[in-house]
């Protein structure tokens, strides 16, 4: 598919295999794909190249997941409007409100496997990559 | 030309009094928690201040004078928020145990073996300031009991770091033990290359 | 000098170990640059593989983060260093900061740690010589480090010729007095107008009297400090800050590694970090 229309996504997780799991997956159904270690680096990384789609980890250092994207959501235009798949451990039902609540559109529960990841960020990106 | 230069500062007044928690500005209240990091006695006063603060910034500042005084009760202080509901306390409560790494340290087997799974994942986390044996120790046993595959998947992020040869045997068995796990086998994968290669180099 | 061996597993926890600590990012098409400077540091540790290295590094021992950074980065100061914080600060960020003044009100400018003092001259001669509204408005420029002799060498204000290989002859002639073969001082003008202050940065409380600034340069030090540091240095510029100020870090350092209790903002020329407007409360 041409570079023009290939679709990236920012993938934000502290964890570097979970990192590289999803990386992996992304850019074999042909997305482009950057890393955030945490909610500060991700709005850094948006900053200097928007994304369409983010993919949030909850539980990570100096800035977690959902302050993140209630920050992500207070943004100007376009990238408040970026969709926003969380994918935490976290399974508490105030774990989903509080996701709800941050401006998440999916949530799903690890361990997610490379497949179930593609089909949501195609769901998400509309067409697919 | 228009720079212009000041006298030295002034050093800050060590009679001026002490700011207080209640009733203040967040400004204040702010001043409180930074003015106590010198006083283990504040513990039960910034434990207490945590508990109500509704402002992100102050939370901050109570929890680094917490970590500055480094005290059992201080610990304890900061590890009442590791179970918290709110992610971001949660995150401020790890980022201040990762600020006192030696006396977090002595808590890490209990918190590994927390009935609480969520809890025993942020544990594996805080163990990437322990290098081996002692790290060998302290995840060994979980790869070969832990029944959650995701608390396994966080011992093996940090393995996959900080990890030596002697933990190859372990990690191969809890492989075999979430077979059916993809994300699981693809970490134990990486981390056991990462490990093997560190032998011959 | 040979790249060193480690496969490549033990390159990307390497990496990895680097990305988390500080946010650099190295693919395999810097592969090579980063073997030549692992390869100099083995040799320099006495370390016997990649293995043993590694967990020196990993362990900080003997201060071997610090040491495994620089040899990433240009540690000499000079002149005019990351001047495109330099262009923002006189695109952007003084614009910014005028709207909140009173008429009077001097601009405070921070550099810390200044070492020799080279940043807080650049920063007085780039706003002479590219902010066309210099005249209008009293600038405070303060340099401050922890190593009182380096503070000494800045109040002196001389340096050689690498030290000035940025600036055009133009700016050295207006600036510097020639004192000898390859040697120049800031001129009197010039050094009286830069006040050098002793600090520690990593104290809690230290950093008060030097009031607050409405922009603060505080390049390569950070990363350095462990996480405890971090989180009291953090604080001691935020004080150090007056709501809406903004604060520059070193192009290898992301705040994302140090502190959420700053904004982040883009521009044009630089990533900058900001005290939120309404102070403490955020």
């Amino acid at each position: 598919m041409a570079e023009a229309v290939r679709r990236r996504v920012l993938v934000v997780d502290d964890a570097g295999l979970v990192r590289r799991y999803y990386r992996e997956a992304l850019e074999a159904a042909g997305y482009l794909v950057d890393e955030a270690l945490n909610g500060l680096e991700a709005l850094e990384k948006l900053l200097l190249q928007p994304a369409d789609l983010v993919v949030v980890d909850v539980n990570m250092p100096q800035m977690d997941g959902f302050t993140f994207l209630k920050a992500l959501r207070r943004q100007a235009a376009p990238l408040c409007a970026i969709p926003a798949l969380v994918i935490s451990t976290e399974s508490g039902p105030q774990d989903f409100a509080a996701a709800q609540a941050a401006g998440a559109n999916f949530y799903l529960v690890k361990p997610v496997s490379q497949a179930t990841l593609t089909d949501y960020a195609d769901l998400m990106c509309g067409a697919g990559a | 030309m228009p720079l212009i230069r000041r006298p030295s500062p002034a050093a800050p007044d060590p009679a001026a009094p002490a700011p207080a928690f209640t009733g203040g500005t967040a400004e204040e209240r702010w001043a409180a928690a930074r003015a106590a990091a010198g006083s283990a006695e504040a513990v039960p006063t910034l434990a207490a201040a945590l508990a109500t603060e509704p402002d992100m910034r102050v939370r901050e500042a109570i929890f680094t004078s917490l970590a500055l005084i480094d005290t059992d009760a201080s610990v304890q202080a900061v590890l009442a928020h590791v179970r918290s509901d709110d992610a971001g306390m949660r995150t401020a409560a790890l980022d201040a145990l990762r600020a006192m790494p030696r006396r977090a340290g002595r808590h890490l087997p209990a918190l590994l073996r927390d009935p609480d799974a969520d809890v025993r994942i942020l544990a594996c986390d805080l163990c990437r300031s322990v290098a081996p044996p002692e790290l060998h120790a302290l995840l060994g046993p979980l790869l070969e009991t832990e029944p959650e595959a995701n608390v396994c998947a966080a011992a093996v992020e940090v393995l996959a770091d900080g990890g030596g040869p002697d933990i190859l045997p372990a990690l191969s068995r809890c492989a075999a033990r979430f077979g059916g796990d993809p994300f699981l086998a693809f970490s134990i994968r990486i981390a056991a290359a990462r490990i093997a290669a560190q032998r011959c180099g | 000098m040979k790249p060193s061996q480690e496969t490549d597993e033990e390159f990307r926890r390497l990496c990895d170990f680097l990305y988390r600590r500080t946010g650099m990012i190295f693919t395999d098409s810097k592969r090579y640059f980063v073997q030549r400077r692992i390869a100099e540091r083995m040799g320099a540790t006495g370390s016997a593989s990649f293995a043993s290295y590694f967990a020196r590094l990993r362990s900080d021992i003997a201060g071997e983060i610090e040491q495994f950074i620089n040899a990433f980065t240009v540690n000499e100061t000079y002149f005019y260093r990351e001047d495109h914080q330099f262009r923002c600060l006189t695109a952007d960020l003084l614009a910014a900061r005028l709207k909140h003044k009173t008429p009077g009100e001097p601009i405070r400018i921070w550099s810390a740690p200044c070492a020799t003092g080279e940043e807080p001259y650049s920063i007085a001669i780039w706003l002479l010589e590219n902010w066309p509204q210099v005249d209008a408005y009293d600038v405070e420029i303060v340099g401050s480090d922890i190593d009182t002799a380096v503070l000494a060498a800045a109040r002196s204000g001389r340096y050689g010729r690498r030290a000035l290989m940025r600036l055009s002859e133009a700016v050295v002639k207006k600036y510097f007095a020639p004192i000898g073969p390859d040697a120049w001082q800031i001129i009197d003008e010039l050094r009286q107008s830069v006040a050098f202050t002793p600090v520690n940065l990593s104290e809690p409380g230290q950093t008060r009297g030097h009031g607050v600034f409405d922009v603060i340069f505080c390049r390569n030090m950070l990363i350095y400090f462990d996480d405890a540091s971090r989180r009291v240095a953090a604080e001691n510029l935020f004080e150090n800050l007056a709501p809406g100020g903004y604060i520059c870090l070193g192009h290898t350092e992301s705040m994302s590694r140090i502190s959420p209790l700053f904004d982040v903002c883009r521009f044009a020329d630089a990533i900058v970090y900001q005290k939120p407007a309404g102070g403490a409360h955020g």
